[in-house]
């Protein structure tokens, strides 16, 4: 008897896993997707190296929502990795200063020297050609390049902890260079990722030896603040070395019309007066510290719950990953910002809702 | 486009080495977890149920207060205190299976403790009044009523091991989900939901459910056979 | 044995007070009154389960008290390692359950066993060791009539082979005067009446136990 509920409890299950995993509906968008004509030429500013030469790649017809302007001087994202301060003014969760904090400087040292090698900086603008079609990250031309020695680890110095973002680990670079690494000078990368604000928080607490991160102004807040230092051989503490583009996307009929307006700061500006549903990360990430200095400014919203509250008809705070985002805005036919690599990744996975 | 169902089955089929090493830390820190809350567990709830003291009243109320503990909050808790810049931080046990496994014996001791509880209470008075009756002492006393008690002790471990493999608050925090180390189940099923993969999610749901599943049907199979 | 007076009461509610009594060696002594009366928490606090008032116990601290209670129960064991608990070898264990009837359960599950198996049970397990003072309550009440009968018969032959005084808690008032030498009434949680059973099961001094007798057909 017993047995028979068991069983019949489990063919339950697995009926009810099947139902919640059957394929969505595709979305048909009603018109054969375009390609986003890049309706403006963006003057190139002086920190941005080119403009990356090839457009985005026509979306699949399951995903309705697509790329509606990039490549705006106002978009650039730039990745930026700051070796953690042993000596940084670290302080408990009740503010007390703490001495003696761990943090492996030799280890973080030798990770740092080789992404900025000329090899490691080829195979991270090289990523993403095969899988997507495109290539998801581009060097910086005025980053440094390193060519000295890489010491190679001690039993000391053997495990590495890197603070990432979200973006950077979902992209699935880290997965595809680290292992290099690794296997070369016996080193153990341990990977954590978060929202970058997250991301920082780890190192403040004494969690990371260095981040990896994308948000100016939190790295220099960080800088600042004492956490970094400057590596031998470099000119400052925040080493800007890869970049790519955050685009806004959002459905292919484009309602609020922001692949014509003439900037990215015009296109915010045409969503929050036509009221038209935007989907925010709202986690203190980098995509959502961009997002946020792009409304207009007498709309006032900044990353406190406060400051929207007057528009939740439209704006929503999802305070989720990326990905999870991007299935909202798919969802909602929403707008949203978001960078291109993990775009071109959810585009590719056909919207991933398989 | 596959269904999750497909993904999991050929996840499973292909022994993709990532989900083979995520289940084997799963079961390393929930095997592990849930003996450990057992072991200081089933003798703190025995003596909860059949001792009559002082201060029972308030050790219950605490033990039913942590029982409700958020397992975030816990593991917040051991971030802080595992932090670098924590009292603990010299140990270096934050991002260590060790730490998850710690985090999670606190949140899941008061639920073996309460389960043990609620039952001897109910069958102490009756057992006591026959042992005591034998002029039995306070030792064999104690071990007759763990004997007693085998039954219940199975129904507890599957609560601890039931809560351990589901819980995500805890060793998201203190394990930070670090792919080949500390990676579970239930933050690997997190993270492909957080990058929108819903189908990745959901095929590894339906492993960790088949996994209980057969972790519950041997569990309930040694307790039918066991405690009779 | 004297049995030293004591009071017990229950969260400030007095439920019994006990002047004391001599029991004579040997004897069995039978309780009896109406439900609530009192007679099992004599057993309960002459057995140490509950204490009394004073916190002390009412008899002497040298002496081996056995306690059957009300609810017997059979631990998660066979039935001969629940008989042989508290010592006793093998072959006494056989001999006693043989003695109870219940010998071809010794290999068998001690919680299988009906009611009525498992009070004999429950009595073997005392019966395989000597005691100074042993406490029956309700020993029959889930037994059948041979069964019944053939308990008092055991016990009594127990009492004469080993000396040991008991106290048989009991509703019974035919049991009583089956096997009791002596006899305690108790009414409304206190002694009304005790002496020798011949007197006081059949020609009591007090209105009350006379009512009492005469209330259940004697």
């Amino acid at each position: 008897m017993k047995k028979i509920v068991v069983l019949l409890l489990a063919l339950m299950m697995v009926i009810g896993m099947v139902a919640c995993g059957a394929p969505a509906e595709p979305v048909a968008p009603d018109t054969p997707a375009t390609p986003p004509a890049s309706t403006d030429t963006p003057e190139v500013p002086d920190e941005v190296p080119e403009t990356p030469d090839e457009p985005a790649k026509p979306l699949a017809p399951v995903v309705d929502t697509m790329i509606l302007k990039e490549a705006d001087d106002k978009m650039l994202n730039t990745y930026s990795v700051l070796a953690v301060n042993p000596d940084a003014p670290f302080t408990d969760a009740d503010g007390n200063a703490v001495d003696g904090v761990a943090v492996n400087t030799e280890g973080a040292a030798a990770l740092i020297y080789w992404l900025l090698s000329q090899e490691t900086l080829d195979a991270a603008a090289e990523y993403g050609s095969e899988e997507y079609g495109n290539t998801l990250f581009y060097v910086k031309d005025d980053a440094p390049v390193y060519a000295g020695e890489i010491a190679p680890a001690t039993e000391e110095t053997k495990v590495i902890r890197l603070s990432t973002t979200t973006s950077v680990n979902d992209s699935g670079l880290l997965g595809a260079i680290l292992p290099v690494f690794e296997a070369e000078y016996g080193y153990t990368v341990e990977v954590q990722s978060a929202g970058t604000g997250k991301a920082i928080a780890a190192a403040k607490y004494g969690n990371a030896d260095l981040i990896l991160v994308h948000s100016k102004s939190q790295e220099e807040a960080f800088v600042e603040g004492g956490f970094s230092y400057v590596l031998e051989g470099f000119e400052a503490e925040r080493i800007s070395f890869l970049y790519n583009y955050y685009v806004l996307c959002g459905p292919s009929a484009d309602p609020a019309g922001v692949a014509d307006a003439a900037s990215v700061m015009d296109a915010f500006a045409a969503i929050s007066e036509g009221e038209y549903t935007f989907i925010s990360r709202g986690d203190k990430s980098g995509t959502h510290t961009k997002e946020i200095s792009l409304w207009p400014e007498a709309l006032g919203i900044t990353a406190e719950a406060d400051s929207f509250v007057d528009y939740t008809d439209w704006y929503i705070s999802a305070n989720t990953g990326m990905g999870a985002c991007l299935v909202m805005a798919e969802e909602m036919g929403a707008y949203i910002l978001t960078d291109k690599a993990t775009f071109l990744t959810f585009v590719a996975n056909e919207g991933v809702i398989g | 486009m596959q269904t999750a169902v497909e993904r999991a089955f050929q996840l499973i089929v292909t022994g993709n080495a990532e989900l083979v090493n995520i289940l084997l830390v799963t079961a390393r820190m929930s095997l592990c977890s849930s003996v450990i809350a057992l072991i200081i567990g089933v003798p703190l709830g025995l003596l909860l149920g059949s001792a009559r003291f002082k201060g029972r009243g308030v050790l219950l109320v605490i033990n039913r207060t942590l029982m409700g503990m958020p397992p975030v909050v816990c593991g917040l808790l051991f971030y802080m205190l595992f932090s670098g810049v924590g009292p603990f931080g010299r140990f270096k046990l934050l991002f260590t299976v060790q730490l998850m496994v710690l985090a999670q014996v606190v949140l899941i001791t008061p639920l073996v403790i309460g389960n043990m509880e609620t039952y001897v209470s109910d069958i102490s008075q009756t057992v006591r009044e026959n042992a005591r009756g034998l002029g039995l002492g306070r030792f064999k006393r104690f071990l007759l009523l763990a004997n007693e008690s085998v039954y219940q002790i199975f129904s507890a471990y599957l609560l601890a091991f039931a809560r351990a493999i589901a819980e995500v608050g805890a060793v998201s925090m203190v394990g930070g989900a670090i792919a080949w180390k500390t990676n579970v189940m239930t933050t690997a099923i997190m993270q492909y939901t957080n990058r929108g993969d819903f189908s990745l999610g959901i095929a590894l749901g339906i492993i960790l459910l088949s996994v209980s599943l057969i972790v519950n049907v041997v569990i309930s199979l040694l307790q039918r056979r066991l405690s009779r | 044995m004297k049995i030293s007076a004591f009071k017990k009461s229950y969260e400030g509610k007095w439920v019994l007070d006990f002047p004391g009594f001599e029991l004579k060696d040997g004897n069995i002594c039978a309780v009896i009154g109406s439900n609530g009366s009192g007679k099992s928490t004599i057993a309960k606090v002459l057995a140490g389960i509950v204490k009394a008032d004073n916190r002390r116990l009412p008899v002497p601290n040298d002496i081996s008290v056995g306690y059957m209670p009300q609810k017997s129960f059979a631990f998660r064991l066979s039935t001969i390692s629940n008989i042989r608990l508290s010592g006793g070898s093998e072959e006494e264990a056989l001999v006693l359950m043989k003695r109870l009837q219940i010998d071809h359960l010794a290999r068998k599950r001690a919680k299988k066993m009906s009611g009525g198996e498992t009070a004999r049970m429950a009595l073997a397990r005392l019966l395989i060791r000597p005691y100074d003072l042993l406490i029956l309550d309700e020993p029959t009440a889930s037994m059948d009539i041979e069964s019944t009968a053939l308990t008092e018969e055991v016990v009594s032959e127990y009492c004469r082979n080993t000396g040991c005084t008991v106290l048989w808690v009991t509703h019974s008032l035919q049991q009583a005067r089956r096997v009791a030498q002596q006899a305690i009434f108790m009414r409304n949680g206190c002694l009304c009446e005790a002496g020798e059973a011949e007197k006081l099961l059949f020609n009591p001094d007090k209105t009350e136990t006379r009512e009492f007798l005469e209330f259940y057909g004697i």
